[in-house]
């Protein structure tokens, strides 16, 4: 290879000293390379101090190799962190709710990408709307309006005009089936209470108006797609609690913890 | 869009993927807590992170570059460095910054052949010169000189400029030979350097104990 004397007089001695670790390493592009290399081939005393700046380079990556390599104990970890770590994983894959009765091996993240299921708070306490709902599904009084007479649309309608908010339920998708409605409370609050019928036992659903924010968040917060869906158990039941503008819903069902997430998320996707 | 099944398959492939860094990983956090355990920990916190920060990796980059990171992130949050630690090195580096600029005879043994004394030196003494490094340069001469990573990528998992990375790596490389040689010369290596530069006892007597 000739050498193009106008390379070689771009670089002097001290370029070489300033950035022989850069070149070493490979991080030069063609061009410095070149200037370099043109350098090298015309300073016999660069070459030689790059030669020994590379050999103490090698040497020092090899005795690093040698101490703490992957063929090393310093470089290896322990089998049982490999299963430590694979436990830890699979703990966090296990639904969210049953996790928040487990202790938590680190404080919540917040990682907040669409779609992502995140614990995004934890509070403790009593949660009144969720304890109340519970205790009112649960002592079951007659339904008001029944589906199977009016059907599904009229009891909706059926609402109009008795609370001072239209309540709308979400969308359940196909496997909720609207068993029928009736006046109810959470608390002091007026609320619509739906009644619905799933494959696997059922689910009561309130619907509050709260333009003030009056229900305090207790439990897990979890994001559902757009929306913050707080999980509590409660009295053997798991409740979803979210908010839509005004409106909270208050979802208490027998169902386990899937279930009731797939229930919320074919709703609020 | 939120398809557990989906999820749930992209996260195994996750699950393998990270964890075949799981060993470079561990060796990394090692050298930055010293003890078995609290490496353990850190390790077993970076996945659980990166686990959870999932969602934001980009397919196509680079894995073992991100969990790097989530590593250092980890460290550097929780076991916070002292105030004073900070200053000697950020007091070191603008030291490096001077050192770049002094003649290449003064720097050091470079064009010396005693200079490979490196392959003959015990593991322990080579980590414990590693141990013996300011934070920040033990962490660029590990990325760069083991795990081979690039003055790019170590900016971005340290989130400096290349500039700091190279400043850094500069001058932990320098301070790491200068260790090894200490050791080297404690193990009777490398001879001691001339003119009557005095030398501690332990390594005279050793000498003496050799050659008599």
């Amino acid at each position: 290879m000739s050498i193009d004397p106008n390379i070689a007089a771009v670089m002097d001695c001290s370029e070489i000293e300033r950035s022989v670790d850069a070149y070493l390493d490979g991080e030069f592009d063609t061009q410095e390379r070149a200037e370099t290399d043109a350098h090298l081939a015309v300073c016999p005393r660069c070459r030689e101090w790059v030669g020994g700046r590379s050999a103490v380079r090698s040497a020092l990556r090899a005795s690093l190799r040698d101490a703490m390599g992957a063929a090393t104990p310093a470089g290896r970890a322990p089998e049982a962190l490999r299963a430590r770590v694979r436990a830890a994983l699979a703990h966090e894959r296990r639904p969210l709710w049953r996790r928040a009765l487990a202790p938590l091996p680190l404080g919540a993240v917040a990682a907040a990408a669409a779609g992502v299921l995140v614990v995004l708070a934890t509070h403790g306490g009593v949660d009144a709307l969720v304890d109340d709902a519970v205790r009112r599904h649960n002592s079951d009084p007659p339904l008001e309006v029944i589906a199977a007479s009016v059907g599904p649309e009229a009891v909706l309608s059926w609402f109009d005009g008795k609370l001072d908010f239209r309540p709308v339920p979400p969308r359940f998708g196909g496997d909720a089936r609207l068993v029928g409605g009736r006046l109810s409370h959470v608390r002091e609050w007026p609320a619509a209470y739906m009644r619905y019928a799933l494959p696997r036992g059922q689910a009561g659903l309130f619907i509050i108006d709260d333009p003030d924010g009056r229900f305090a968040p207790a439990g897990r917060e979890v994001r559902v797609g757009p929306h913050l869906v707080r999980i509590v158990a409660s009295r053997g039941y798991n409740v979803a609690v979210w908010r839509r503008n005004e409106i909270v819903y208050s979802l208490v069902s027998d169902l386990d913890e899937a279930a009731l997430f797939q229930l919320v998320k074919a709703a609020e996707r | 869009m939120f398809d557990l099944k989906q999820t749930d398959l992209t996260r195994d492939e996750f699950e393998e993927l990270a964890l075949g860094h799981l060993d470079p990983l561990y060796s990394a956090a090692l050298r930055l807590t010293k003890n078995d355990r609290d490496a353990e920990d850190l390790v077993q916190d970076t996945f659980l992170r990166a686990y959870r920060f999932f969602e934001k990796f980009e397919r196509g980059t680079n894995m073992k570059a991100w969990l790097f990171k989530i590593l250092t992130n980890t460290f550097i949050n929780r076991y916070r460095r002292s105030v004073k630690e900070r200053n000697i090195v950020e007091g070191s580096e603008r030291e490096a910054v001077h050192e770049r600029f002094v003649s290449r005879e003064a720097s050091e043994y470079a064009a010396n052949p005693e200079q490979y004394f490196f392959d003959r030196l015990l593991s322990d003494d080579v980590l414990r010169a590693v141990d013996a490094l300011p934070i920040d340069f033990r962490l660029v001469v590990i990325l760069a000189d083991l795990q081979e990573f690039s003055y790019k990528e170590i900016a971005e998992i340290l989130d400096v400029p290349v500039g700091t990375v190279m400043s850094r790596l500069y001058r932990g490389r320098r301070l790491l030979q200068k260790q090894l040689a200490s050791y080297a010369i404690l193990s009777g290596v490398l001879q001691e350097p001339e003119d009557g530069a005095s030398i501690d006892l332990e390594t005279y007597r050793r000498k003496r104990g050799k050659s008599a």
